[in-house]
């Protein structure tokens, strides 16, 4: 509990190769269905409105492919 | 499926949602049923067992102080250290109840006289992800200012400002929105599956056994009540598990609200 442990200075170092990699693949989940349903909830919205079931679909992909762009922004330049 | 069944005259009620229902212990309603039970005494135990390893601290262990301080120190070393560093000393205190809160309340599922996983109960799940929603947010918004830590979440560099009406929001949605909403749907059915699965077994089992009878119903209901027994173990595994889980990824969230510099 006090400063005078030095075990603990090197465990971020090795805690983050094994539990980062866990924190970051649920959060490139959450980038991917976060896409999926922002962009599909508004493409479902434009349908209702506009009356043309393409917008689901194109909001759908659009979340998709900007998810997945994300993800590849945040992980997989390193 | 039920009704599937019951139409060809078997009798054999299959285990579904219905029973994660309890009816009240007393008073009307929900005011009082199985899980709440639970709650309680998974509480209580909980703060047995913390009152009886604290009570009399030695600079030389007993045997309770040195569980109750390997349960501590397993959070503190073993979670908060790793995921999130020396700043995560700080959340140790929350980290801690939150996972011997979750032990005993999944672990309930496996204890004979309980077997009833509470945290498969939505709403306990449901409210403990709100509040590690809440702190996670928090602390970044208090690390990097209102303004910071929304721009350091919905902007990351290195994106055509044009794409980042495409962006921004789904960095919104996904970090305030669906990762309680995962955290919370992880538990929630990691619970109550194993333990459709266990009644699956053991009722199924029972009812082979005991009711359909002849070589078949015997055979066949020994060999899933032996499996009963096998999944028992492996429930309780899962369940230990989960908790882990659990607090890990809110702390892996509190050390990203943390250190966001993307």
């Amino acid at each position: 509990m006090t400063a005078d442990q030095p075990d603990d200075s090197g465990r971020r170092a090795e805690g983050d190769s094994r539990r980062q990699t866990e924190g970051d693949a649920w959060s490139a989940f959450s980038l991917v269905i976060g896409g999926v349903l922002f962009w599909g909830v508004v493409g479902w919205l434009l349908s209702e409105w506009l009356g043309s079931d393409l917008f689901v679909m194109a909001g759908l992909l659009l979340g998709m492919g900007g998810g997945l762009y994300l993800v590849w922004l945040r992980y997989g330049r390193s | 499926m039920s009704r599937l069944l019951a139409a060809e005259g078997s009798g054999f009620h299959s285990p579904g949602p219905g029973d994660f229902e309890y009816p009240p212990i007393f008073g009307e309603g929900t005011f009082f049923t199985k899980p709440m039970l639970i709650i309680v005494l998974g509480s209580l135990a909980a703060g047995l067992f913390f009152y009886l390893a604290a009570r009399r601290a030695a600079t030389v262990p007993g045997k309770t102080q040195f569980a109750g301080e390997s349960v501590y120190g397993f959070v503190r070393n073993g979670i908060a250290l790793d995921a999130i560093g020396r700043e995560g000393l700080r959340f140790v205190p929350y980290l801690a109840t939150l996972f011997i809160f979750l032990v005993p309340l999944n672990i309930a599922g496996i204890i004979p006289g309980l077997q009833f996983p509470a945290t498969s109960r939505i709403a306990i799940p449901l409210f403990l992800a709100v509040i590690s929603c809440v702190i996670f947010n928090a602390v970044g918004i208090r690390r990097q200012g209102f303004v910071g830590y929304f721009r350091n979440m919905m902007f990351p560099p290195g994106v055509p400002k044009a794409v980042y009406g495409l962006l921004a929001p789904i960095e919104f949605v996904s970090t305030v929105v669906i990762r309680p909403l995962t955290l919370m749907l992880r538990l929630t059915f990691n619970m109550f599956a194993g333990h459709l699965v266990l009644l699956l077994f053991i009722l199924g089992g029972e009812f082979l056994l005991l009711e359909k009878g002849g070589i078949v119903g015997i055979a066949a209901g020994s060999v899933s009540l032996l499996g009963s027994i096998v999944l028992t173990f492996f429930e309780g595994f899962v369940q230990l598990l989960q908790a882990y889980v659990f607090v890990l990824l809110s702390a892996l969230y509190i050390g990203g609200a943390l250190s966001e510099e993307h």
